[in-house]
């Protein structure tokens, strides 16, 4: 029976091909888009998961994730910079730290920051350390930058108009481990720096007694934007009381327990100042909006699949009718009903299998390929993988694939074998 | 060896006025060999279908022996056939990909009945029918090859009853002529019942009793004429 199974798809390969080939499609594509929708969920909420809560200017909520969380660039409105110093005080906050936007290199932005931050949410280093000095940076996994080697910051990006500081060079002191996240991308700088690259030095009580000369001048014309000295052996200066902040974009805060994270949410939400977000909570709103162009795309995949789906019953339907006479023929020499049913069965069973296998495969290929071409150009992983449920999906479809495969050899019995073996 | 009673059979089609079988009585007695003869449209055809099992006739009885497979399932008629009757067609419907040996095994196989000795009886069959390589795929053998794989299918198992539908139409004469002699010497072998209908004058001149279809009915019966 195996033996004129196999003879008889060598001998119609072309059309078994294409049974093959038209179930792996559907299948692929209903895998494909389940996986790649599950891929940025997970992928998206763990790039949140280490931000419990963000303050930043009153605005728009989604802007203030996207930008503080997957880094998009955007022109925030700052918020005052008193509201650090506050923070840190706070007995409710285990740490706080801002975080200031604006530069990039190379296409990677430049983030001012705190080293709290980084040794908070960062896996710890591959190579190199922490930044020690205003003129060094800490670079993600993702960007191709050595300890040692040069950051040239420009002001936006350059292919949008952005302009060189001049004279101003950070040098990369470490590496960290990946972390899946959209921060793999960034270049992590001293927040001062980024002030300082910005003409937003401490406004008043600037009391560090560093000699060197740039430093006072960098106050005299904020407003024109000109380049500000930066002094690249400065010693990092992360006491938030010395003097008037400047505005920040957003600042990220770890709340000592959940209580905590609801009453400081509460707080800066009401205060007329500050906006405070929990990001996962900004993410689920964004999916419920997703979700319409979710369903459009599920939509689209069962229309196709139906239409695959009918284009499968056609070519069983064709595939009965050639093999009418073959079953008649079967059935007039004697062959037993479990056999010709047998192999009937087996022959489409085969095919639709071996079409759902291809098409789990094609599914995952096609989201991880998807995945990776997302993770080079953002700089985050959206993690694809299979969980039960695909499992249980696999099931259902292989039922119904063995069902459907057993429905030509059952119409082969509705007829005689004379009128089978007629044309 | 089974015989064969036909009572009031009759097979129409819907739409004709006339049914194009129509035989209130037809005996053949167990060993017989028989030709059965009549123009293109007589009904021959028809006739072999509803006695072979491979149409169900709308009205009557076909009785071998006991059994009524009129009345049988198509299931069970096809295990019924199987087991009892030789089958030759017009059409070799040979099961190309399987080599000629494979295919003279072929429904044993699917009825797992072949044990080594139909294994052998399948060769000693197939050198009998003068095929001297038992391995050639078979979609590449002579017209008259196939046909002699199709014979040596339907006696493998050693059937009661050999029923052949023109075997030596499409054959020439030289060939039809071993397929004859090799149907004729192996029903007289096993004593099983033989009925064959042909055009041919050589092989109808070889079997004893002959029946003349015309128009769905018997018209002539040699065995009636002979025992009125
Ligand atoms: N399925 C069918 N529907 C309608 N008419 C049919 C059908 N099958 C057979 N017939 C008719 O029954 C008649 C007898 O057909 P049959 O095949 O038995 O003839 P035959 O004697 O075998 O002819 P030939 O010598 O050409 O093979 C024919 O007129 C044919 O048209
Ligand atoms: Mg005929």
């Amino acid at each position: 029976m195996i033996r004129f199974v196999l003879a008889d798809l060598k001998r119609l390969w072309a059309g078994s091909v294409v049974i093959v080939l038209l179930v792996a499609l559907a299948v692929a594509l209903g895998v494909g888009v389940s996986l790649q929708e599950r891929a940025l969920r997970l992928g998206s909420a763990r790039a949140a998961e280490k931000f419990d809560v963000i303050v930043g200017a009153p605005g728009s909520e989604t802007q203030l994730v996207l930008s503080a969380v997957f880094l998009q660039p955007a022109a925030l409105p700052l918020m005052p910079g008193e509201v650090l110093a506050e923070l840190n005080d706070d007995p409710r906050v285990e740490w706080a730290a801002p975080v200031g936007f604006g530069d990039f290199h190379a296409g990677y932005p430049i983030i001012g920051t705190t080293t709290t931050l980084i040794e908070a949410t960062a896996g710890g280093f591959s190579q190199g350390g922490m930044f020690r000095t205003e003129g060094e940076a800490v670079v993600g996994s993702a960007v191709p930058l050595q300890p040692g080697e040069a950051v040239v910051p420009t002001h936006g990006q350059v292919e949008q108009g952005g302009h060189e500081h001049e004279g101003i060079r950070y040098r990369v002191s470490g590496r960290l481990n990946p972390t899946g996240t959209p921060w793999d991308r960034a270049i992590l700088v001293p927040i001062q720096a980024v002030w300082h690259v910005h003409g937003m030095g401490l406004e008043a009580g600037h009391d560090h007694d560093h000699d060197h000369a740039g430093h006072d001048t960098a106050h005299e014309d904020e407003e024109a934007h000109e380049h500000h000295g930066m002094d690249a052996d400065a010693p990092l200066d992360e006491d938030w009381h010395r003097g008037a902040l400047p505005g920040l974009p957003a600042i990220l805060i770890k709340p000592k327990t959940i209580a905590d994270a609801y009453r400081l949410r509460q707080d800066y939400r009401a205060d007329g100042r500050t906006l405070a977000v929990f990001p996962g909570e900004v993410l689920t709103g964004l999916y419920a909006t997703l979700g319409d162009a979710r369903q459009v795309l599920a939509v689209i995949a069962a229309g196709t699949q139906l239409l695959v789906a009918a284009a499968l019953l056609m070519v069983t339907v064709i595939h009965v009718g050639q093999r009418r006479r073959q079953i008649g023929a079967l059935r007039a020499f004697g062959a037993p009903r479990a056999a010709v049913f047998g192999i009937v069965w087996l022959e489409l069973s085969v095919l639709v299998g071996l079409g759902i296998l291809l098409g789990y495969g094609g599914g995952y290929l096609a989201a991880s390929l998807l995945s990776r071409a997302f993770a080079m150009q953002r700089g985050f992983s959206l993690p694809v993988g299979f969980t039960p449920e695909d499992g249980a999906m696999l099931a259902i479809l292989a039922a119904v694939a063995a069902l459907l495969a057993a429905l030509p050899a059952w119409l082969a019995y509705r007829q005689s074998p004379a009128a089978a073996l007629r044309n | 060896m089974p015989c064969l009673h036909l009572d009031a059979a009759e097979v129409s089609f819907p739409g004709l006025p006339a049914p194009v079988l129509h035989i209130p009585r037809l005996d053949i007695a167990a060993g017989s060999q028989v030709a059965v003869i009549g123009p293109s449209g007589s009904g021959k055809s028809t006739l072999v279908n509803v006695i072979t099992g491979l149409a169900r006739p709308t009205q009557g009885r076909v009785f071998w022996d006991e059994c009524d497979i009129a009345q049988l399932s198509e299931g069970r008629r096809d295990r019924w056939r199987g087991a009892n009757i030789g089958l030759v067609m017009q059409d070799f419907h040979l099961f190309p990909g399987l080599s000629a040996l494979e295919n003279v095994l072929l429904p044993a196989r699917l009825a797992r009945v072949a044990d080594g000795a139909i294994r052998a009886r399948a060769a000693a069959l197939l050198s009998r029918a003068g095929l001297s390589r038992p391995d050639q795929p078979v979609e590449t053998l002579s017209r008259g090859e196939m046909q002699r794989v199709a014979a040596a299918r339907a006696l493998l198992r050693n059937p009661g009853v050999i029923v052949a539908d023109e075997p030596t139409a499409s054959l020439d004469p030289e060939n039809g002529a071993v397929i004859a002699t090799l149907l004729l010497e192996l029903a007289a072998q096993t004593g099983a019942t033989l009925i064959v209908v042909t055009h041919d004058q050589r092989l109808i001149s070889r079997l004893p009793r002959r029946i003349a279809m015309a128009d769905g009915t018997v018209r002539y019966d040699s065995m009636a004429e002979a025992q009125p």
